[in-house]
């Protein structure tokens, strides 16, 4: 054959090769293969991780790969669904810029310059940095931070077996103050019987758009199916906004005079639940006298809100009670006093009567577990590093305060810490005025990070632990109390992907090198047994497999608690009005309204919140979530917007008292005048989270300000210049 | 999501479909009514047949690259669907296709045919069957593609005015403006190429096409007319979806480039031209209005009388002109299919 | 207009809606979208001024119309209405001209570069096949979609629709839209 020929037969080949070829490749994408698992299909039920709410849900896995994440319809919590986050659980499994070995530290912290070593390797070193730090300084001299997770307590236990008493998690940027003002006042924190309300009242609590929640559901289901009335709070026109009754654009930090006179009015026109008072209550006529002052006409200066609305709320809400619900929210992270506008909500809540009824709040109901026994290690000797005792007396100790421990931590008072071991936490982003995060961290002797990606605290690790996502796990069972308890099943659906480790056997290779190991003498399948040992059925490990969650029957359950005879877990024993143990404490024993700081003029007063399809700052990097804003922008009114001669789409300069950042600006109707709202969690600079390096950070913007009570951080006291860049 | 799916390689393919088609048209018209003493006729319906069937298979070409699997385009024959007029139109084009070459092979000169075939390497003598005459065909062969000249040319407007949801072609009188600008642009690329290339024959001798593109692009115009007039009466869809041509990013496109530049004044250029043969001919009417009381009657009649070798005065039409005319009508031509396909994707039922 | 035994139908209850996103996230999940793209998306309109504002959130993907136009323009067949009233595409039949997409009047079709054809919303006919719900219905927390069969006199869609109001989308445009929305 000569040469014309051979190219001939070689196109002809080529060009029959390459459409074959065409044709082939053109299946649809599938996830990487796993060689080994040749299972066809099968479900797994298991909880989800990607927020706190723990839904339940079933796993489909073909092949050793996880195909898709299915609501569970057996939780009566999570009620069959699975939101944005809980579908992108299989980019947390996959996400190609996972941590997938551990790591030390190989240049200047922060450079991110990185050795991959061996377990045995990663242990040895944080343990020997750990030992070294304890001998020098003694174990007071370490820091253990941790968030909530199924696997948490076992890195709290070994904090403590350390010898270290400082904790601090994340209730002290979020919950404190809602959770300490309900304690104070009924001994415990209720949940709120939303589905079955009549007459909601919301400030802020974003329930329908910030963190899909069960309470999500209920409120849905509450207004639109049962004809509940929503009344809604808030400087921004939030989706739970545009669902509400009535909205009202309240002036930041101005709830407490809005409550006041919600209580002056009911009070002054006999609309509370007398029997209930005088049964449950204590206080009541120092409360009646302390509200005299808080007229619907003075609230509605403060508030911007109508005095006439004002009043005609506050009777409607009386008249709906014992179905009428002031929500608690969760976040309660707002302003140096909102601890008292909690406090208020809960007086509001309780002289109505709803306590434990259908439609009001409803003590916790909880199903026992039980505990593997072991060796109990002593107690912490040293005191708290941020002296809750002196500062914050009331302050839960095991959350700790974060922001006045990171200035005695600073400080070097009242001793050195220069260890800190955290723990699926990125304070980094978390906690407002990063810059002294990063002092915090650059001034450590060691700083041990255990997480599944390079967060922006992670980066400036020593040394990094991964841990296996929560499709990679066995966890303990986890009981999540409410009005319906649930009994939840973590169990995992594929092998490791990569080299990582549960936290508890992370937590066990530290403890034989501390010796500590006799405290975590035990297997995750012992604990568990231990714990399901109190279920009611025949075979309770089997059921919880086969289900994946259980929850009894019975509940829910209304008045348990109104027998006369009942004893809060209060001083007094009864439901505290007037609280004596804020008294004791030096706080004002019933809530004295401060009017918040005025913004300065040319100034914006800058207010987060929480978005339905990511789990505040770390979603950001999987697409399926930030496709929904590859970047934050700054929320700002138009009237504001032009003053400032800002059109759509430019880019700003946003600037504090302690930092300054850069992004977008979004121009809308949809905020306050003087405010200005960005979403949480971009402007990161881990560049292993390139989705979420766009933006900018709010930790950088938002200075130090806490509650005087709780201790919780204000992240609704930072005022801000806007200009256009 | 909206989207602009069909973009400049669609547009391109419909000029060039309606453009092959009116290269046909008008060569197989000539062919059918000339007088055989008249060698410009000959001369058009020649240079017509030869060129049609190579825009429209480059047009095809374009097409099948546009497409999101190029070498699935064979699916397209396995099917024949009524209802699409995709389908149907594949299927037009195929046959156009096939008809236009076999015709221009009738046209292919016979002295030319032989020598190639002569020529041919060894290997490829084989190919000698297919050096048959086909030049006594050519008449039937005309008279069979007139019609698939015409249904390509429509079918282009009935794609897209098919389609329901986009209200702004959503009139079976797109059709009928896609008909007479395909027409036209087939008459126009005659005059341009005879204008540069035809040294051996007058523009005048030409005259039948300045007549017939002339006819059309009045047609065209009153289409349009009633387009605009007809969208503005109905349903608020089409009104909201005429504003992109009044007033919206298509405005001056529309009214400035192809109503101004690309069918009033080129129409105007070649009336100007024409004018003289109406007021030395004007005895001929009468003769005209007693023979022949059809409309076809009458347009054949006055192609015929009008070129008649025996007309009075041999008049002289300018090769600039004719140029700049042409040159108008096809940019006219691509520019109403450009404004149509875009303009079109971006209205919506609201 | 074939008479059928089974017509699947979507009733959404967009009062109910959130803009939570989980629909689309769920469908990207469950038929390997790519970002950037969507089967299903959520509408959103503001109304008003300061401080009078009002918004509306509307979940949308294919209508499956009972006389779908992107069925009548295909030509190879490639889109198809099965028995049971969904409109599916045969990808290995598309050849990607995308003529459907303009003629589909809520725009709810999009093409794939990546494999050279059109694709859109199949109310996750595979689910359905196995007896299981489209993934968007399964996983909405305000369980704004009702998804069933319109045929089935005992169905929860054919009951509400029974009782409730509701409209459809683009009426005009003929196709006989499935999708009904609660008023």
């Amino acid at each position: 054959m000569n040469r014309r020929g051979f190219l001939r037969v070689a196109t002809g080949g080529a060009v029959g090769v390459t459409l074959l070829q065409a044709e082939a490749c053109h299946s649809p994408l599938r996830q990487q293969k796993v060689a080994n698992d040749v299972t066809p299909r099968v479900e797994i039920p298991t909880t989800c991780d990607m927020c706190v709410n723990k839904c339940s849900m079933i796993a489909v896995v073909e092949k050793g790969i996880v195909k898709k994440l299915n609501p569970n319809p057996e939780n009566p919590k999570s009620k069959g669904m699975l939101c944005a986050r809980g579908n992108a659980g299989i980019q947390q499994l996959y996400d190609p810029a996972r941590i997938k070995h551990p790591m030390i530290r190989n240049g200047e912290r922060g450079e991110g310059k990185w050795k991959v070593v061996s377990w045995d390797e990663a242990l040895d070193f944080a343990a020997q940095k750990l030992s070294a730090i304890k001998e020098k300084y003694g174990p007071q001299g370490t820091l253990w931070s941790s968030s909530e997770s199924f696997q948490e307590v076992f890195f709290r236990n070994l904090g403590q077996a350390f010898g270290s008493p400082n904790s601090v998690r994340h209730p002290t940027l979020c919950l404190a103050s809602v959770n300490l003002a309900y304690s104070v006042t009924f001994g415990t924190v209720p949940s709120f019987d939303v589905q079955n309300a009549r007459y909601i009242i919301m400030s802020g609590a974003n329930r329908l758009e910030s963190f899909i929640t069960p309470d999500t559901m209920d409120l849905v289901d509450a207004t639109t199916e049962r004809k509940a009335r929503l009344i809604y709070l808030d400087p921004r026109f939030t989706k739970t906004a545009a669902k509400a009754d009535e909205w009202y654009p309240i002036k930041p930090g101005t709830d407490l005079a809005f409550i006041l006179a919600m209580l002056n009015l009911i009070i002054g026109e006999n609309r509370y639940n007398k029997e209930f008072v005088s049964t449950y209550c204590t206080g009541f006529e120092q409360l009646a006298e302390h509200v005299k002052q808080y007229t619907a006409d003075w609230a509605a200066e403060e508030t911007q809100i109508p005095a006439k609305d004002i009043q005609r709320i506050a009777r409607e809400f009386a008249d709906a009670a014992p179905r009428a619900i002031y929500y608690a929210g969760r976040r309660s992270s707002w302003s140096r006093d909102d601890f008292s506008m909690r406090r208020g909500q809960a007086i509001l809540n309780a002289i109505v009567g709803s306590w434990d009824r259908q439609g009001g709040m409803v003590p916790n109901a909880k199903v026992e577990l039980g505990e593997l026994m072991f060796l109990p290690w002593d107690d912490p000797v040293a005191p708290r590093v941020d002296e809750l005792d002196k500062n914050f007396p009331l302050a839960a100790k095991g959350d700790g305060v974060y922001l006045k421990l990171r200035e005695n931590v600073l400080a070097g008072q009242p001793y050195p810490v220069k260890g800190w071991m955290i723990y699926k936490q990125d304070p980094m982003s978390a906690i407002p005025e990063q810059e002294k995060t990063l002092q915090m961290l650059r001034q450590m002797d060691f700083v041990g990070v255990i997480d599944i990606q390079m967060s922006d605290t992670a980066w400036y690790a020593d040394v990094i632990l991964p841990e296996s996502t929560y499709l990679e796990r066995l966890d303990p069972v986890e009981m999540l109390g409410g009005i319906r308890p649930v009994v939840l099943y973590r169990q995992p659906v594929v092998k490791p992907l990569h080299d990582t480790k549960p936290a508890f056997e992370i937590v066990q290779g530290l403890a034989k090198r501390l010796n500590l190991f006799q405290y975590f003498d035990y297997t995750m399948e012992q604990w568990i047994a231990e714990q399901v040992k109190t279920l009611p059925m025949d075979l309770p490990l089997e059921y919880l497999k086969k289900h994946g969650v259980y929850s009894p029957a019975e509940y829910p359950k209304y008045g348990t608690t109104l027998k006369p005879d009942h004893r809060f877990v209060t001083k007094s024993g009864k439901i505290e009005l007037f609280s004596e143990r804020l008294q004791g404490a030096g706080y004002d024993p019933l809530p004295v309204y401060h009017p918040p700081s005025e913004v300065p003029t040319g100034k914006f007063r800058l207010v987060l919140g929480r978005v339905a399809f990511h789990t505040h700052a770390n979603t950001t990097n999987y697409p399926w979530l930030s496709s929904f804003a590859p970047e934050n922008t700054l929320w700002i009114h138009p009237k504001a917007a032009d003053s400032l001669g800002i059109g759509a789409a430019d880019r700003v300069e946003v600037a504090s008292g302690v930092g300054s950042v850069r992004l977008k600006a979004q121009v809308t109707p949809k905020i306050r005048p003087d405010c200005v709202f960005m979403q949480h969690g971009y402007g990161k600079r881990s560049p292993w989270l390139r989705l979420a390096n766009p933006g900018g950070s709010d930790a950088q913007l938002l200075e130090t300000a806490w509650d005087k009570v709780s201790g919780g951080a204000a992240l609704h006291e930072t005022f801000v210049k806007v200009r256009k860049v | 999501m909206k989207t602009i799916e069909w973009q400049y390689l669609i547009v391109s393919y419909l000029f060039l479909g309606g453009l092959s088609a009116g290269l046909y048209f008008v060569s197989a018209l000539t062919e059918l009514f000339r007088k055989d003493d008249d060698p410009a006729q000959e001369h058009i319906a020649r240079i017509g047949a030869l060129l049609a069937p190579w825009p429209v298979m480059l047009g095809c070409t374009l097409l099948v690259f546009d497409l999101g699997h190029w070498y699935r385009a064979y699916k397209l024959f396995l099917h024949f669907r009524w209802e699409s007029p995709m389908s149907i139109g594949s299927w037009l084009l195929m046959l156009f296709i096939g008809i236009s070459l076999l015709y221009a092979y009738g046209w292919v000169p016979r002295g030319g045919r032989e020598h190639f075939y002569e020529k041919l390497p060894r290997r490829l003598r084989f190919l000698r069957m297919f050096n048959v005459d086909v030049a006594p065909w050519r008449r039937p062969l005309a008279i069979a593609g007139l019609p698939v000249s015409v249904g390509v040319a429509i079918y282009t407007g009935v794609l897209l005015g098919a389609v329901q949801s986009r209200p702004f072609w959503n009139t079976n009188l797109v059709a009928q403006l896609f008909l007479f600008s395909a027409l036209s642009a087939g008459c126009a690329f005659l005059i341009l190429v005879l204008a540069m290339r035809s040294r051996e024959f007058e523009m005048y001798q030409f005259r039948s096409l300045y007549l017939l593109d002339v006819s059309f692009l009045t047609l065209e115009f009153f289409i349009v007319v009633p387009y605009f007039i007809h969208g503005e009466l109905s349903v608020e869809a089409v009104r909201e979806s005429l504003k992109l041509v009044l007033g919206g990013p298509f405005t001056v496109v529309f009214w400035v480039f192809f109503m101004g530049l690309g069918l009033v004044l080129p129409w105007a250029i070649e009336v100007r031209e024409v004018a003289p043969l109406f007021l030395t001919h004007v005895q001929l009417l009468p003769r005209m209005r007693a023979a022949t009381p059809t409309l076809a009657g009458a347009s054949v009649s006055v192609v015929s009388e009008l070129s008649a070798p025996t007309s009075a005065k041999k008049l002289h039409f300018s090769r600039g002109w004719a140029v700049a005319a042409a040159v108008l009508v096809l940019v006219g031509g691509v520019l109403v299919r450009y404004i149509f396909v875009f303009a079109g994707q971006m209205s919506a039922i609201r | 207009m074939a008479t059928r035994t089974k017509r699947y139908a979507l009733a959404i209850d967009a009062k109910k809606c959130i803009d939570c996103k989980a629909c689309v996230v769920a469908c990207r999940a469950e038929n390997g979208v790519p970002v950037g793209k969507s089967r299903n998306w959520i509408n959103e309109e503001l109304h008003g001024d300061w401080p009078k504002l009002m918004a509306v959130f509307e979940p949308e993907q294919c209508h499956h119309c009972e006389d779908p136009a992107c069925v009548r323009v295909c030509p190879t067949g490639a889109s198809y209405q099965r028995p049971d009233g969904v409109v599916a595409i045969n990808s290995s039949e598309c050849v990607g001209c995308r003529y459907c997409m303009i003629a589909c009047p809520y725009d709810a079709r999009f093409f794939r570069e990546d494999l050279g054809v059109v694709e859109k919303c199949d109310l996750c006919a595979h689910r359905l096949d196995r007896g299981e719900l489209p993934a968007c219905v399964e996983t909405c927390p305000s369980k704004v979609r009702v998804f069933g069969d319109l045929n089935d006199p005992t169905s929860e869609i054919h009951q509400l629709l029974e009782k409730r109001q509701y409209r459809v989308k683009k009426h005009e445009a003929g196709t006989g839209p499935q999708i009904y929305y609660l008023l």
